[in-house]
């Protein structure tokens, strides 16, 4: 068919199914839906990962401009998933755990675990280890945004939660409820990397 | 002085039979020949031997020699009194009647003809009387002081006091003459109370009015000119009976008189008026009823014929399963006494009395299996029945001719049109009612056709298969090019050469109608050997293709791999492909 790769400007490589329209329809055959689904899935971590993007929207598939345009919509063939094509994506992905819908009870908004929470609380500790911020209460705003650049830089508040929790299951974290907001101290602990 | 009979009575054709002289609601009730008529105290020369005819209305008496111009009428409401002197001797029984005028009396001249309802205008035909006289369209009752033909001046001839507003008059009453104290306006000719010195609408000053009833007659109560009357015999009438029968008629005449049958429609707004049924608004409503009322009673009626059709229907069902079981269960002896029966029947030929039941058997199978199959055929088909070999087997036979048939319609014998000669796939109805054409008169049920249709694939070549659609039900015949695999085959090298297809090119390319390329079409997509693409509502800008058609591709996810950004700091396991 032709079909081919194309990065885009901000330096991803989009995949050749990008480029075929019958990509952004919803099959009516489910194991050729189921297919295409979990190429969906993959895109959209990878592009997550790629752009540190937390938050996928239903909305994001109907504004032409915004953080998932390079992917949602495809100019050269004037394809995009509808939103319903695009929930079923999004369902499939909160089904396996790789995404979580944020504010639960709701389908239209989800976090995406393109880090699953167990990876995150690695990181986490990797990053209070590595700065010397062991045993000190860190606020969350501290963490999220940090003056020094680190792989926790942008992280929601839910999933940072996520990930302490994790930590405290293993004894390396506390969550500490301070004015202004939350708080969390780190251990050494004894979990290994 | 005019006589009694002057001013009371009217001349009749006396040779018009009296049935024929009656109104429409007014009924006979006695009549009395040999009588004689008395006009105030002295005999009335003309009428001396006539027969007296008494309705509920009027008093007829017809001239026995002379009835052309000798008989007339008496209205009954002019009756005030009646005497009876029984007579001796040689004097006869009389009855005397005395008459009094009453405002009703110039209008009876009119009876007898067709008269304009005041409100609606609608000409009346004669025949009813004057009382019980009903605008036949609107329904209003005739007006008392109104005429038919209006005459400038009321006629004086037999009105004792007309213009009296004695009686009630549910009428409007648009007479000429200005009638209960009314003044006309010179100028406008509205009609202004009495005591009005201008014209309410116009202003004219109005004429005095000298005396209310000027015009016409003086307005006397009438007892004393009645009184005086009655002694000088001018206001009574005398029937002579000569030939007896006095007293039967008197009483009829007395009944007639109470029952006041001219009076009856003027109180009374009774429902049973048979003059109101039918007139106005309410008879065009009562009409529409008895219209509906009737339609409904057939329509009842009809069913009822209906159910007992069902019930019919029904016991001759029961009585086939009877038979049914019957046969079934003497047939299933047959294989026992067969050989018996066998030698019995060859033995003895005239044996249809004795031995029934050894004989039966034998012909009753053949019996038994014609009258199953005619029932099959007859469409009552019984549950209980095996299909018996025998009973199929004529059926198989035909259905494989008839399938043969089919064959050569389809096919074609080399040189004729066929159906299926250009076409390789075809639904079932455009080939049932294509050959039902071609047979003519004798057509195929569409069941048997079913039953034919299995063995088609024996005599056709290349050989023509039945398939159904899962999806619609949809069933066609296709010869081998148009089986699923092939069809698919063919598609995906047409994909391949032009590009992703639309319905509608792959209808163009197979020579197939588009319904059926796209059930043809949603199969293989179901089987996973194309998939779809269709530009929904939501485009972007003007793209290339904004029509919402669906295009087919090949199904380029059976077997893609990812070769997208590959993820260079992932932690967890890469996804499945």
């Amino acid at each position: 068919m032709g079909l081919s790769t194309y990065l885009t400007p901000s330096g991803f490589l989009l995949p050749s199914i990008h480029s075929a329209p019958p990509f952004f329809v919803q099959q009516p055959n489910p194991a050729t839906q189921a297919v295409v689904t979990e190429q969906w899935t993959r895109l959209v971590l990878s592009y997550a990962r790629h752009r540190r993007l937390f938050f996928l929207r239903l909305d994001d598939a109907a504004a032409p401009t915004g953080e998932w345009a390079e992917v949602l919509h495809n100019e050269r063939i004037n394809r995009a998933p509808l939103p319903p094509h695009l929930a079923l994506v999004l369902a499939h992905m909160v089904a396996k755990g790789l995404a979580a819908y944020e504010p639960p009870r709701q389908s239209r908004t989800v976090l995406l675990h393109w880090r699953l929470p167990e990876e995150w609380a690695e990181v986490l500790h990797d990053w209070a280890v590595g700065t010397g911020q062991l045993n000190t209460i860190l606020t969350f705003f501290e963490i999220a945004e940090p003056e020094v650049e680190s792989p926790l830089v942008g992280i929601p508040a839910p999933l940072l939660r996520a990930a302490i929790a994790v930590l405290a299951r293993t004894g390396r974290a506390q969550a500490i409820s301070i004015p202004d907001g939350e708080g969390v101290r780190f251990f050494s602990g004894r979990a290994t990397k | 002085m005019s006589t009694a009979l002057q001013r009371f009575t009217r001349t009749v054709d006396g040779t018009i039979p009296v049935p024929a002289l009656l109104y429409v609601d007014e009924d006979q009730i006695c009549n009395q020949d040999n009588v004689g008529i008395y006009d105030g105290i002295q005999k009335s020369s003309k009428h001396q031997n006539g027969t007296v005819y008494v309705t509920s209305h009027r008093l007829f008496y017809i001239d026995a020699t002379k009835s052309h111009s000798h008989s007339f009428s008496l209205d009954l409401a002019l009756v005030v009194r009646t005497d009876y002197y029984a007579g001796l001797f040689a004097s006869s029984p009389k009855v005397t009647l005395y008459l009094a005028s009453s405002s009703a009396a110039p209008e009876n001249d009119l009876a007898n003809e067709s008269w304009i309802c005041e409100l609606c205008n609608f000409r009346n035909p004669p025949g009813t009387s004057l009382s019980a006289a009903r605008c036949t369209l609107c329904g209003v009752p005739r007006a008392r002081s109104s005429s038919s033909t209006p005459t400038p001046a009321y006629p004086t001839l037999r009105s004792g006091a007309t213009l009296r507003p004695a009686l009630t008059d549910p009428a409007p009453s648009r007479s000429p003459a200005p009638a209960e104290d009314e003044v006309a306006c010179p100028a406008c000719t509205f009609l202004n109370h009495p005591s009005m010195k201008e014209c309410e609408i116009c202003g004219m000053t109005l004429p005095r009015l000298h005396a209310v009833s000027a015009p016409a007659s003086r307005a006397i109560s009438p007892s004393p000119e009645q009184q005086s009357a009655d002694e000088s015999g001018t206001n009574m009438i005398k029937l002579s009976f000569r030939k007896g029968g006095d007293k039967p008629l008197y009483a009829a005449l007395r009944r007639s008189l109470l029952g006041k049958a001219w009076e009856v429609q003027r109180t009374t707004r009774s429902v049973d008026d048979t003059g109101a049924e039918r007139s106005g608004i309410s008879g065009l409503i009562r009409s529409a009823e008895a219209t509906a009322q009737t339609r409904q009673d057939d329509m009842q009626d009809a069913l009822a014929d209906l159910e007992t059709l069902m019930v019919k229907a029904r016991d001759m069902i029961r009585l086939s399963a009877d038979l049914n079981e019957r046969l079934t269960a003497i047939s299933s002896v047959v294989p026992a006494s067969d050989a018996s029966a066998t030698s019995i029947l060859s033995s003895s030929t005239h044996t249809s009395a004795y031995a029934p039941s050894a004989l039966i058997p034998t012909t009753q199978t053949d019996d038994a299996t014609f009258i199953r199959s005619s029932l099959v055929q007859l469409g009552l088909h019984m549950e209980n029945t095996p299909v018996t070999l025998d009973m199929i087997r004529d059926e198989k036979r035909w259905h494989e001719e008839l399938a043969r048939e089919l064959a050569g319609v389809l096919q074609g014998s080399g040189r004729g049109p066929s159906m299926m000669r250009t076409r390789g796939i075809i639904g079932i109805d455009e080939v049932w009612g294509g050959w039902n054409r071609a047979r003519g008169v004798a057509l195929i049920p569409p069941e048997t056709f079913l039953q034919a249709l299995p063995h088609l694939g024996a005599y056709t070549d290349p050989p023509i298969q039945m398939r159904k659609f899962p999806s619609s039900g949809l069933t066609v015949l296709h010869t081998p090019s148009f089986a699923p695999a092939s069809f698919v085959g063919r598609l995906q090298g047409f994909i391949s050469e032009h590009g992703p297809r639309t319905t509608l090119e792959v209808a163009w390319a197979e020579e197939i109608p588009t319904a059926l390329a796209a059930e043809m079409l949603a199969e293989a997509e179901m089987a996973g050997e194309i998939c779809r693409d269709e530009t929904p509502g939501l485009s972007l800008g003007l793209g290339a293709d904004g029509t919402g058609e669906v295009h087919w591709w090949l199904n380029i996810f059976q077997t893609y791999q990812w070769d997208g950004q590959e993820d260079i700091d992932t932690l967890h396991t890469s996804l499945p492909m």
